[in-house]
């Protein structure tokens, strides 16, 4: 064991040392989708900002796709992470799965780039396979799609190869499972067809289904590999309860796909297909505060990594209030009329991808740097008290829940004037644009997320300081309370 | 299929939907701290919680002309049985997984 307190691979094993990769070009990206996301905004406030420079379609295309991908990194990082421990077999292909490393960050550098140089030009068959594949939230053109899918393969192949040849547990077999849907899905994706309701419709099994489906599976894994780290919670007991979870996502969140088909031109039964399992979706979130609330009586919440812990606290009440509240309230489709891809939709969009899935990511930043730094203590009693990781929290999440609700006023007033009063015209458009309120809600927006853009300097700030120079190292019998 | 809300009652849609899922979790935290903690008190708060769920619910279903139509009247008959036997059948599979593995809080009433 390397000397505590300083940053050292050999604190960590093979699949560790590729999780840190991941991690690190995961939060350089999060500062992308954050900068962009600035930078669109101030366009909402002065529409000839950068125009013909940096068009806004560019910026929210650079802010989302960069979403995307950070998360996607994130995800792969922490299952790299998780792999060595849970198999207790060392990860078989290693090298291949740093050399797609390397291959898939050099593709995702040149596809950023492509979008920033390219920004307009002729729609060719050259233009998906070359450029941008034009459908919104993946855009990354053909070749780029191809590179992402063998990734996901090798990805697949480390973690499948490892656990067959290590030990099989439960969350190996759920996150096996998961891995081959991961790569499945994104091929829904990948082809085009010239009728705009049929190609949406597959659209949107890679939008939903990546998100409510896979990436949940996902996190319930990183969750219950996280409960067992930092709270010690018993194996059999986080696995069971795995598998309850994935049960209830899967039986109210896959057919709650239907609630994106309600506009694009499928046929009329998916108004109740989505609104059925849209109405019973929230319910599982609802049931599990009753086993939160088991947990935490049961083993009074003692834990050895105060921020990780915290993170996954945020994790709980970001899930619930972004993807339950936010999403139930405009789910119906007798409201979802009016409010369907308004500011409405980004209000939900950003207080649910990062409640349930930025925050969850972060707490494995945590997690790593604490055995990167070689087990150091990371509970109570840090240097300063621990200002910069609790103010970093609770900056990022008040600059979240601020950008949340600033957008929701926008997005009332844009239901009201531009769906229901003027019909979805563009004099009602450009009526919503121009009101006020909306005007009001996108600046208010935009100052929570300078408030957010600090949180997130003072986050990378305390990842790269926290346990700097500690001596005292992680004593699992002695938790702190 | 759907008769889309009127605009005087979109903040109605939006506020009792708000409040469905804001009581519904309520009422699951105030049921399982009631019988963990073994506090008989808190329950009759727990089914209070429950009744607000129950009238949020059908000002929804008014607002949002869900009790014109058979399937979305069954929706509303779902939300409101899913939401009251859940944290139960939730409370059930905690108590029979953690059996096994620890000593498991003493249930009451």
């Amino acid at each position: 064991m390397a000397t505590p307190g300083i940053c050292d691979s050999a604190n960590l094993n093979g699949g560790q040392k590729l999780a840190v990769k991941y991690f690190i070009v995961a939060i350089t990206l999060f500062g992308a989708q954050v900068l962009f996301g600035m930078l669109a905004g101030l366009q909402y406030l002065y529409p000839d900002f950068l125009y013909g420079v940096l068009d806004f379609s560019v910026n929210r295309m650079v802010h989302i796709n960069a979403l995307v991908v950070w998360m996607l990194y994130g995800f792969l990082g922490s299952v790299y992470w998780l792999l060595e421990e849970e198999s207790q077999h060392e990860v078989v292909g290693l090298k291949l799965g740093n050399l797609i490393f390397w291959v898939l960050t050099a593709a995702v550098t040149v596809v950023v780039l492509v979008y920033l140089f390219v920004q307009i030009g002729p729609g060719k068959e050259s233009s998906i396979w070359l450029i941008n594949e034009g459908r919104e939230y993946i855009e990354a053109p053909r070749w780029a799609d191809i590179g992402i899918v063998v990734s996901v393969l090798v990805v697949f192949f480390n973690v499948a190869a490892t656990f067959s040849k290590g030990r099989y547990t439960g969350i190996a077999g759920v996150l096996v499972l998961d891995m081959l849907a991961l790569f499945g899905i994104y091929l829904a994706g990948m082809f085009y067809t010239t009728n705009i309701s049929i190609d949406q419709y597959w659209w949107w099994w890679v939008i939903h289904l990546w998100v409510e489906a896979t990436w949940e599976v996902m996190v319930a894994c990183i969750m219950a590999y996280g409960l067992m780290k930092v709270l010690g919670v018993r194996r059999k007991i986080v696995e069971t309860w795995l598998y309850i979870e994935v049960a209830l996502m899967f039986g109210s969140g896959i057919l709650g796909l239907g609630h994106h088909y309600f506009w694009i031109g499928t046929p009329e039964y998916w108004f109740s297909i989505g609104g059925f399992f849209s109405a019973l979706e929230p319910i599982p979130l609802v049931a599990m505060v009753v086993h939160a609330v088991f947990d935490a009586g049961a083993r009074h919440a003692k834990n050895s990594n105060h921020p990780t812990m915290a993170w996954l606290i945020a994790h709980a009440f970001g899930n619930f209030f972004g993807a339950g509240v936010w999403g139930f309230m405009h789910t119906l489709p007798q409201i979802n009329l009016y409010t369907h891809g308004t500011q409405w939709s980004a209000s939900h969009g950003h207080l649910a991808f990062f409640g349930a899935y930025a925050t969850i990511i972060i707490a494995m930043f945590y997690l790593a740097v604490q055995k990167w730094r070689g087990d150091v203590w990371m509970s109570g009693e840090l240097p300063g008290n621990g200002w910069k990781w609790k103010w970093s929290l609770g900056l990022l999440n008040l600059g979240m829940v601020g950008m949340t609700m600033s957008m929701l006023v926008s997005g009332y007033v844009q239901s009201q004037i531009e769906r229901a009063i003027e019909g979805s015209s563009w004099i009602g458009y450009f009526a919503a644009q121009g009101h006020p309120w909306f005007v009001q809600g996108m600046w208010w927006r935009e100052l929570f997320g300078v408030m957010f853009t600090l949180g997130f300097v003072l986050l990378v700030w305390d990842l790269m300081t926290i346990g700097r120079g500690e001596k005292r190292v992680l004593v699992p019998a002695a938790l702190d309370e | 299929m759907i008769e889309p809300a009127s605009l005087s009652d979109f903040f109605t849609i939006f506020f009792a939907s708000a409040m469905v899922i804001l009581l519904g979790a309520l009422y699951a935290l105030l049921f399982a701290y009631a019988r963990i903690r073994t506090v008989r008190w808190l329950m009759p708060l727990a089914y209070l919680s429950y009744a607000g769920l129950f009238v949020s619910t059908l000002v929804l279903a008014q607002a949002a002309n869900l009790l014109s139509h058979p399937l979305w009247a069954t929706v509303v008959g779902c939300m409101l049985l899913g939401y009251l036997l859940a944290p139960h059948g939730i409370w059930h599979l905690c108590v029979g997984t953690h059996a096994r593995a620890e000593t498991v809080p003493a249930k009451s009433s």
